[in-house]
């Protein structure tokens, strides 16, 4: 790994020297490098990808395997289809039953784990070392033999729509949703991963089925180890689960993602009554993860709301006591992506929160950020990048992110270099392309009586939807 | 951040719930039962333990398995010692320790830890508030330092108390008013006891927190913030000698006042009968249940064996409570069972949240059937060895990191009473046995009356 970036900031923000010991802090040491091996990639010859990254110390494994096609590949009146059939794949295979794998599973000491997200289904895993093949077989069953009882099918899709019931009646979650269709317009990005009641409703067994056919095949997925096991290890325990599972004659179809083309571009109120805060997101179309100004964008995203001391956080939080936290997310995907902004505040501080968050937008347009400011934030966003390395199941969780992007994740052991070299002018460019004032689209989820005067007065454009009304399954938002 | 890990009745599950951790015998064997038993090498944490002559207790763990390391205060001040009038005032003082001190500005803990590739957070507990920071290793003094700084010279001025107290009213909004649970997770504590302090839970309330003012924070830090009430724990990547050296320097010097620390003496009386409560809030998708039981001290004997019981009902989908309520019954979209151990009376408390139309006397029923059979036939081999293991891997997860380990150590020096049980509670737990669970059960749970906590949808004005 390249540390030598991070050195060098580390030194550039040292304090003066401390000339009296007790009333200012010393300065700090020498800084100590810490070495990322690259991960092992290697293939089975049914083209299933293993990939390996050793942490040694304690004797824990994480095993991952990634479907390298998630959400994305929802059909329009089915969203959520993807992470409906991931979760049913722990319900019963062609020898156990729901209750018997739960049961299996947890004796080993973990935890079996499937969803589907963007771009990428997964079932993971955590044992210790010597539980691990028998976890791996149990992760091998479930990927390749489940059985979609229709039962099973019906339980799950009540619980799903029970947990949404639940997930949508907070302001946050559901401004947050909101905003991101209509970031994306009818985009395969732009419905909820876990679906709608509506499209829950809809799924067939046949679906399920059909999608585990088309997706689960081993030329379409990533076994993934992380911890206390070498490449040679993880080689045969792969070879043993997965080695006869048959890649198909018919080749892979893809799954193309339609670009983002927002069709709500006006500031959207959802009017939840008696809401105990309000909702704010800002939300617009992003880069992928492999745009070439992927860093430059991680770099702004620190600068502008990502971490306690970006500037979202000062402004609201810290200055103005608005929020008890702000922050921003690029989520960049595999194709395009979605930069989001939010808060829960009070309902009548909804519409001076939003414009705040506008102006430090427009700030990081108009202004390069100053040496200092940018260093401090590149060693922020360093330091929790780095600290991903130090469990096995982060370490799993940024392998998979690079194989669903379609990144080398030989990349893991760059990203620290790259995010160190990017400069001022590179932000602001980022800032420019990308952070224009129209791109933002604006969700506020909360008790709408208590803020819409202000917000109408700040936004005259404002339109108004009663919770009840809201459909995320259109890219109008609306019913 | 500040406080994001507040203990609450929903934090405490993922935090106390969890928290055995391994034996200090080189050799565990795992699943006896099994046919392919393997013994898993688990070695113990080394610490080292100290006590300066100003009181303060230290702690240190030494590993250089990445370059950073963990620095931990603990006191021992929670949501029990606020002020008479004051709810909620032990979590406002933790937000007002990044404020300014005679030598830091406001925020400047963040200049120190965020800026060079670390960061920082605190949380406030019902018995204890820690404030843990990570940093780079190079940055190890400048942290105890800096620790050493806020604990003598705190320094907040009205205008940042002002903008403080005002974003611990939004975490309130955010917890308590803005989740569609947080009013019944709220009403845990309030109903369940009668006279400990504890019955007002952490995070207090919106008029209290208004009335509280900065001669409030100066007299809690006064009062609380003092070397013979703290632990200071270190993790990670350090020289012993040239930590042990910097410890004298910076933290030795601070005088111990003469003046006894106030400790809370309420005494829990045993609850003498059951009762029943309704609660409401205003965006209620689901309605929800809980049961509450009076628990002994974590520090109790009996301690091990509740939280086998409490993993055999709630510790995962093969738990005997999510298998019966959410599975088989499908009654509850979710549902299970926690401990909230704490230094004094603690709680019990099975829980569930219904599926669409089912009626909540439905889900007591559920939950009181699956606690009254754990009472009455002993459990397997199997499943005890199932939830052993359980937590055993849970354990190892949570001390990956520097951050991990002395969470660990924390917990064990201020809750259980002695660094040494880090090593000690899995044994505890390991050696724990069938008949071990039912007396537990029948003595906590079957015998001792429960309070039953109803919420549901408010009324639609």
């Amino acid at each position: 790994m390249n540390m030598r970036s991070l050195l060098m900031l580390t030194m550039l923000v040292a304090p003066p020297l401390a000339a009296q010991p007790y009333d200012t802090p010393p300065p700090p040491g020498a800084p100590r490098p810490v070495a990322i091996a690259p991960p092992a990639v290697q293939t089975l010859s049914n083209g299933l990808r293993v990939i390996v990254a050793e942490r040694r110390g304690l004797p824990l494994v994480t095993a991952e395997l990634v479907v390298r096609s998630g959400a994305e590949a929802d059909p329009a009146a089915l969203s959520g289809l993807a992470d409906l059939t991931a979760g049913l794949l722990t319900k019963g295979t062609a020898t156990r039953t729901a209750p018997q794998i739960a049961q299996s599973a947890e004796a080993l000491g973990g935890q079996l784990d499937s969803g589907a997200g963007w771009n990428r289904s997964f079932v993971l895993m955590t044992v210790t070392r010597p539980r691990l093949a028998e976890a791996l077989a149990l992760i091998a069953d479930v990927v390749r033999n489940p059985r979609f009882a229709a039962d099973e099918l019906e339980r799950a899709r009540r619980l799903a729509i029970d947990g949404l019931s639940v997930a949508l009646a907070q302001p946050g979650t559901l401004s947050r949703l909101a905003a991101n269709r209509a970031a994306f317009g009818a985009s395969s990005y732009g419905h909820p991963t876990g679906g709608t009641p509506a499209a829950l409703a809809r799924v067939k067994r046949a679906d399920v089925i059909a999608l585990h056919a088309q997706r689960y095949r081993p030329d379409n997925a990533t076994l993934i180890f992380t911890g206390d096991i070498d490449a040679g290890e993880a080689l045969a325990l792969a070879q043993a689960a997965f080695g006869r599972w048959a890649r198909p004659a018919t080749p892979l179809s893809a799954s193309p993602v339609t670009a983002a083309r927002p069709v709500v571009r006006t500031p959207v109120a959802i009017a939840m009554a008696a809401a105990g805060q309000a909702g704010v997101t800002l939300a617009a179309p992003a880069i992928a993860r492999t745009a070439p100004d992927y860093y430059a964008g991680v770099v702004a995203n620190a600068v502008l709301g990502s971490g306690y001391s970006s500037r979202l956080n000062q402004e609201i939080r810290i200055k103005r006591g608005l929020s008890y936290g702000v922050s921003s997310q690029l989520d960049a995907r595999r194709d395009g992506g979605v930069f989001t902004v939010a808060a829960q505040t009070k309902n009548p501080s909804a519409t001076e929160v939003a414009s705040v968050m506008l102006t430090q937008i427009a700030r990081t347009r108009s202004e390069a950020t100053p040496a200092d400011e940018l260093d401090a934030r590149k060693l922020t966003v360093i330091g929790a990048v780095s600290r991903r390395f130090e469990t096995t199941e982060d370490l799993a969780a940024t392998i998979a992110s690079l194989e669903a992007n379609g990144v080398d994740p030989a990349e893991m052991t760059r990203v620290i270099g790259k995010l160190g070299a990017v400069t001022a002018s590179e932000v602001q460019a980022f800032a420019n392309a990308h952070w224009g004032a129209g791109a933002f689209n604006v969700v506020i989820a909360g008790d709408a009586p208590l803020f819409i005067d202000a917000l109408r007065a700040a936004f005259p454009d404002v339109v108004v939807i009663p919770q009840a009304g809201v459909d995320l399954d259109r890219a109008t938002l609306r019913r | 951040m500040k406080a994001s890990r507040i203990v609450s009745w929903n934090g405490f599950i993922a935090m106390r719930l969890c928290f055995p951790s391994w034996s200090s015998a080189i050799l565990l064997v795992l699943a006896s039962w099994h046919a392919l038993a393997v013994p898993l090498d688990v070695r113990p944490l080394e610490f080292r333990e100290r006590v300066l002559a100003n009181g303060l207790r230290v702690v240190t763990l030494e590993d250089h398995s990445s370059p950073t390391v963990s620095v931990q205060m603990w006191y021992e001040v929670g949501g029990k010692d606020d002020p008479a009038g004051r709810s909620g005032f032990a979590h406002l003082f933790e937000h007002m320790m990044f404020k300014s001190t005679k030598n830091l500005a406001a925020e400047q803990f963040d200049r120190m830890t965020e800026d060079v590739g670390g960061n920082n957070n605190a949380s406030t507990g019902d018995d204890v508030t820690n404030y843990f920071s990570t940093v780079p290793s190079n940055h190890l003094e400048r942290l105890l330092w800096a620790e050493a700084e806020r604990l003598q010279n705190l320094n907040v001025v009205d205008e940042n108390f002002r903008s403080e107290r005002a974003v611990v009213q939004e975490e309130y909004r955010q917890r308590v008013l803005a989740s569609p649970y947080g009013r019944f997770y709220e009403s845990m504590a309030p109903r369940s006891y009668t006279t400990h302090p504890y019955k007002r839970g952490v995070i207090g309330n919106i008029d209290e927190l208004e009335a509280a003012s900065v001669d409030d924070v100066r007299a809690f830090h006064r009062t609380y913030y003092r070397p013979d009430n703290a632990i200071l724990i270190v993790t990670g990547d350090f020289d012993q000698k040239e930590l042990d050296a910097w410890i004298d320097r910076y933290f030795g010097s601070i005088p111990k006042p003469s003046t006894p620390i106030p400790r809370v003496t309420a005494v829990e009386p045993p609850r003498t009968r059951a009762a029943g409560y309704r609660e409401t809030g205003p965006n209620v998708p689901l309605p929800a249940v809980a049961l509450t039981w009076l628990a002994p001290s974590a520090r109790s004997p009996d301690a091990a064996a509740l939280k086998v019981a409490a993993a055999l009902l709630g510790n995962g989908e093969s738990s005997r409570i999510n298998q019966a309520l959410v599975y088989r019954g499908q009654i509850a979209q979710k549902a299970s069972f926690g401990t909230d151990l704490r230094v004094d009376t603690g709680l019990l408390i099975a829980y569930a949240i219904a599926s669409k139309d089912t009626l909540p006397a439905k889900l007591v029923a559920a939950l009181k059937k699956e606690i009254d059979a754990l009472a009455r036939a002993p459990v397997s081999a199997a499943e005890l060895d199932k939830v052993k293991t359980q937590l055993l891997t849970q354990a190892l997860i949570e001390r990956q990191t520097p951050l991990g380990k002395g969470m660990a150590l924390g917990e064990a020096i201020v809750v259980l009473g002695d660094a040494r049980r880090v090593n000690r509670e899995l044994a505890d737990l390991q050696a724990v046995t069938a008949a071990d669970v039912q007396r537990v059960v029948r003595k906590y749970l079957i015998d001792a009356p429960a309070v039953t906590i109803e919420y549901a949808q408010q009324a639609k004005s």
